[in-house]
Parts: C-alpha cells; structure tokens; sequence
C-alpha cells in the first residue's frame, strides 16, 4: 500500500521574467516501509521534491496524498501539525537547536507532540542508545562531532515515530566512517521499526543501501528501479 | 493525525533563558546599560522629587499653609481693605470641622515702613505670635534681640537686610504706613524687638512680622469691627496632606460667608506649580532619552538574536513548530531581559536612592545663599524621596518600554518560512 503518492507535481520559479521548471510532472508512489533514495546531479530537483513532500514547499501544480491526506489542501498550521505528527526531517547539516543537550533535542519534538514526561524521556533515551550515544546524551551540539550531531537528528525523527522520514542529503558533510555508521543504523532503524525513508543523494554509499533509487535530471523522473542491495 | 497539543510554557521559558545566555557577553552589556540607564533615572527623579517636595514644603510652611481661605478678588488683587470681615465666626466655622490640622489666623498687609533715615515697602504678616508655624522658622533665625512677647502691641520682628536699609536695630521705632481703599493712609508705630537672618533675600529685605493685634488696627481702618476680628485669611496646615482635596471640599461645604474663597496650595503659588511642571516635563524629555536608548539596546539584542537564529528558526518550523510559538519564544526573551533589566535597574539606582535618602547630596556650593525659586527655596542638603507610585510608574514605564521592545523582533522571528530559513 502506497505511504506517499505525487500526481503531477510541477515546480515553477518565477525569475524576473524567466520561469523556472525546477520539477516538472512528477508522480511518485512510495510504499510503507520503503528504503528510497533519490539521486541526480546538483540542480536535478530533489531537494525542491522533498521539500514539497514534506509541506516546506508548494507544489505550483499537482496532488500530494501522504497517508491519505492531502497535503496541498492543509493551511499552514494543518500543515505544521501535520509535519509534527506525520513527518521526520533530517538536514545535511546544523540540524539541531544549539541551547538543548542531545536528550533535549531528541525529545523536543515529542514536548510539541504534548506526549507526557515519562513517555518522551524513555522514548528518547532508547532511542539515544540505539544511535549509541547514550553516554553522551546531557551534552549539547557544541560537545558533539558531525557524525554525533547526526545521530542525534536520526534518533529525534524517528523517536517522534513519523510514518515518514525525509533526509536531505544527510551523509553530505560526514566522512566515510562516520558516514557508514550512520547509514547502519537508519537502515537498521528502517527495518525495525517499519518507517519509510526518502533520501536526496547523490553520495554512492547511501545508494549502495537503498532498496530502491529514483533518478532525477532536470527536474524530472528519468529513471526508477528496484535495486537488490544487501 | 492526533490534536492534542500542549506544549508546557516552562518550555519556552527554558528555551528563552537559554538564547539569552548565548551570547553572555551581549546579554550583560545589555543589560548593563539598561541597569545603568535605569538607575540613573532613578536617582535623577528621586532628587528632582525631593527637590520639588522640599520647595513645595517650605513654600506651604513659609506661605500660608495647604489651604487657605480668603477674600475671593484678593489673590488676583492683593490689597489691604480685601480682608474677611467676620474672621471670628469663620475661625469657629472652621475650627466645627474638627480637621487634622493646624488653623492659624493671619493678617497680611502691603505697607511702606519708614525710620528717620529710610523707606521700604514691606509685607507684614501678623500673627498668633504663640502659636503661628512660622515662628518656628523665624524665631531660630533671630540674629539680635527676640521673639515677640503675650502683650507687647507694638512688636516687630524685622529681617537683617531690611534693618540695613532702613539703618535701625533692637528697640528702633519703624512707622508703618498703610495706603486706604478711600485714598487716605493709615500709619502705626512699631518697635523692633529681634532681627532674623534666614538666608533669603525676600524674607531678609522685605517682610516683617508683628502680632495680630498690631496689624488689625490697619483693618479696622478700613471699616472692619473689633468685635468680629477680621483677618486677611485662615492659613490650615494640614496633618495628612493626603487629605487635601477631602478637606477641601468639606470647607467649602462649610464654609458661609460672603466674598470668601477657601484655596490649597497649588491655586496659591501658581508660579512654583508652573515651574514644578516645567521642570518635570524637562525631566521626562531626558527618560524618554534613556528609555530610547534602553529601547535600541533591547531591540539590539533580541533582534541580532533573532536573525542570527533565522536558519534555526526555519528548523524548528520544519519540525513542527507554529509561527505563534515562535513569537512567544522571542516574546518571552524580551520578557526575560525586561525582568532582568528592571531588577538590576532597581539594584543600582534603589541602592544610589537608598543612600541619597539616608545621607543626602549637600548643594550648598551649587546654590548661592538667598536663592529663591518662584516664592520659595530649597534646602542645601536634598535627600532622595521616591513615593510608591513613582516606583509603580518607573517599573511600568521601563518594564512595558523594554516588553515593547520585543515585538519587532518577534514579528520578524514570525515572518521566517522554513524553506527560506533552511536555504540561509
């Protein structure tokens, strides 16, 4: 059953007096529990195409249907709501809030939720172990290297337990080690907890571990294939 | 999609009080030019309050009290024959009241005093020479002779430039002449009996008090009766000045008699309210001075803050937070700096107001001696007075000044989409 489907999302930027087709009619279905990364060139639209799945962007034209709810139709609180409830993001970078201990910043998202205390710490601390930074939860951003920050943001997506999570580029400004890790561990994530991931890339390593690859160029689908990584 | 959403304020209190300590270094600048600012408005109102008291005071002790009745036309036209024919019955009518204060009968009367040798026009203020607050300011003052005694009708207390001028002293004969409504004059001989020396050129040059005895004969000149013992008015100097518009309003009530006028303080001495008000409003240009500086270093501070955290606050959007949490976080940074503001404003100037009003400032070498201000003086040493309400409005007025502060930033904080936030 289809968690995400795009119909006929253009993306058009008005320059002056140029328009810009940043996506042009794209339609995408992605499954629940889908390990899917979009790739292409810098400039291809997959940042753009993210950003409109995730409501920080409008499509200019098209339907965007996410667990059944249009997205295109919510106003800006609905869409925020919607966000908070619905959505994970992970940036390539400064990802977290620099005043909140890495507990903090993990349990941030769950405080808006309203979940109760007890419920967002446990939640938090699991999920801080599982990235494997359970020893270094009380420290803030400042205290903590790339890789560590972003292990933080992975463990705040899906401790929010998002039906989906977004990731821009998340590996962009990791080095190969603290790279690999992360991906171990997003992948493992995946499995386990049945959560749907959407990269951009264009970072071999994360194709390598993704099930399925979506190629854009120019603001459209040119290719999309399953692939047998294991 | 779940709707139960409630997000604890002690949150965003959290998260405020930690952006503020962000940049520590900027926050306390901030905020000690705003406790600097403060305090210095601070001090500034308490002295220039006290001063005003001071002057208020002194002009109600020196002049005719908080309230005052008297012929209705005499305050636009002093003359001696606009006296208060039945000064017994309005005295009886008055002391009926049972008001908190002290009633003191005076005459007042606008003469030429005359030795051998010299002219000078002069007030006489007669007096209940027992009794009559004045004396309590004169009578230490005395420089040659004393005070004047129960019985003695032709006393006069004269001050030591007037002595100069007229080239008398203790025991000397000064003839008081009075010009009469008809045109004719009325003269009396008087005695002097002390000569003061205050240290103020209109009291010193130009005013002699006698008894009340002594300066009736000018009245009864003028037509008045023995029997009903008119008077140029009532002087009332009231215990609780607090009363002064209940007391009042219950005199004139009361009081009923033809051509009379019951007046405080302020109607009496229109000169010292006009240059208090000018004064203040001279005082309010300078607040409004610091408070814009206050202003600019909140403004500075909440607003770098704010767009510096442009790509944070995208963050935050993006993860779920609503535009109006945004403008409580940045409001509540402004609340914060405000309260802290306002604290360490209170620290350094209630602890300048505090030891002002314990020691005081001694002006002395500022103010020449004999320095009067519309009718009255100021004491050399002020100490500083802040009235609760002037520490209600200076907090209100800094507190609301530094809250409003904020409300730029937080609409700008607002105004951050987080796909523009998130490309910065």
């Amino acid at each position: 059953m289809s968690l995400l489907k795009l119909e006929h999302i253009d993306k058009i930027y008005q320059q002056g007096q140029i328009q810009v087709h940043a996506l042009s009619d794209i339609n995408l279905e992605v499954d629940e529990s889908e390990f899917a990364a979009l790739v292409g060139p810098s400039g291809s639209g997959k940042t753009t195409l993210l950003n409109i799945i995730g409501g920080l962007d409008t499509a200019s034209t098209g339907h965007i249907h996410i667990n059944s709810s249009n997205i295109a139709e919510l106003n800006e609180q609905e869409l925020s709501k919607f966000r908070l409830f619905e959505l994970g993001f992970i940036f390539q970078a400064y990802n977290l809030v620099p005043v909140l201990s890495a507990l903090e910043n993990v349990e941030l998202v769950m405080v808006l939720q309203g979940r109760p205390h007890k419920e967002r710490s446990q939640r938090a601390k699991h999920y801080l172990e599982i990235v494997g930074l359970q020893d270094m939860m009380h420290r803030r951003p400042s205290e903590l290297s790339g890789g560590q920050q972003q292990r933080v943001a992975v463990a705040r997506a899906l401790a929010a337990g998002p039906r989906l999570v977004l990731a821009d580029e998340p590996t962009a400004n990791l080095d190969s080690e603290n790279a690999s890790a992360l991906l171990d561990i997003m992948f493992k994530l995946a499995l386990e907890e049945k959560t749907t991931f959407l990269f951009s890339t264009h970072d071999p390593r994360v194709m390598e571990r993704a099930k399925r690859i979506i190629t854009l160029s120019d603001g459209k689908i040119i290719n999309d294939e399953n692939v047998n990584n294991e | 999609m779940t709707n139960t959403q409630s997000v604890p304020i002690g949150v965003f209190f959290m998260l405020a009080w930690r952006n503020l300590w962000r940049h520590k270094r900027r926050t306390i600048i901030t905020l000690s030019s705003i406790a600097i600012g403060f305090g210095l408005t601070v001090f500034s109102i308490g002295m220039q309050d006290s001063g005003h008291n001071n002057m208020v005071k002194n002009a109600i002790n020196m002049g005719d009290g908080h309230i005052t009745i008297q012929h209705s036309e005499y305050l636009a036209s002093p003359a001696n024959h606009r006296f208060l024919e039945e000064g017994k019955s309005l005295l009886q009518q008055v002391e009926a009241q049972s008001i908190k204060a002290q009633v003191v009968p005076r005459i007042t009367l606008q003469t030429l005093a005359s030795t051998a040798n010299n002219s000078v026009g002069v007030a006489v203020q007669g007096i209940n020479i027992k009794s009559d607050p004045l004396r309590d300011i004169i009578e230490d003052k005395i420089q040659d002779g004393r005070w004047l005694q129960q019985g003695d009708e032709r006393g006069l207390i004269i001050g030591s430039g007037m002595a100069r001028k007229l080239k008398t002293k203790v025991g000397g004969k000064v003839v008081i002449m009075a010009g009469k409504k008809g045109g004719d004059s009325e003269a009396q001989l008087g005695r002097v009996r002390g000569i003061f020396h205050s240290g103020m050129l209109e009291l010193d040059n130009y005013f002699i008090v006698a008894g009340l005895d002594f300066t009736r004969r000018f009245l009864i000149a003028e037509g008045g009766k023995v029997e009903n013992q008119p008077l140029t008015r009532v002087a009332i100097f009231l215990d609780d000045e607090k009363q002064l518009v209940n007391i009042k309003q219950q005199l004139n009530k009361a009081i009923n008699q033809p051509n009379t006028v019951v007046l405080d303080w302020q109607q009496m001495l229109p000169q010292l309210v006009q240059y208090i008000v000018i004064d203040d409003v001279s005082a309010y240009v300078m607040q409004i001075f610091i408070l814009l500086v206050i202003v600019f270093g909140i403004v500075n501070t909440v607003l770098m803050g704010v767009l510096e955290r442009t790509r944070e606050f995208g963050l935050l959007r993006a993860l779920g937070f609503q535009k109006n949490y945004l403008v409580l976080l940045v409001f509540l940074e402004s609340l914060l700096l405000s309260g802290m503001a306002v604290f360490f404003g209170w620290l350094v100037g209630g602890s300048i107001h505090l030891y002002v009003a314990a020691y005081g400032i001694d002006f002395s070498g500022l103010i020449p001696e004999g320095t009067t201000f519309a009718g009255t003086f100021m004491d050399p040493i002020i100490y500083s007075e802040l009235s609760p309400a002037r520490v209600y409005q200076l907090t209100s007025i800094v507190f609301l000044t530094t809250l409003a502060s904020g409300i730029y930033p937080a609409i700008k904080a607002s105004r951050v989409t987080p796909i523009e936030a998130l490309r910065t």
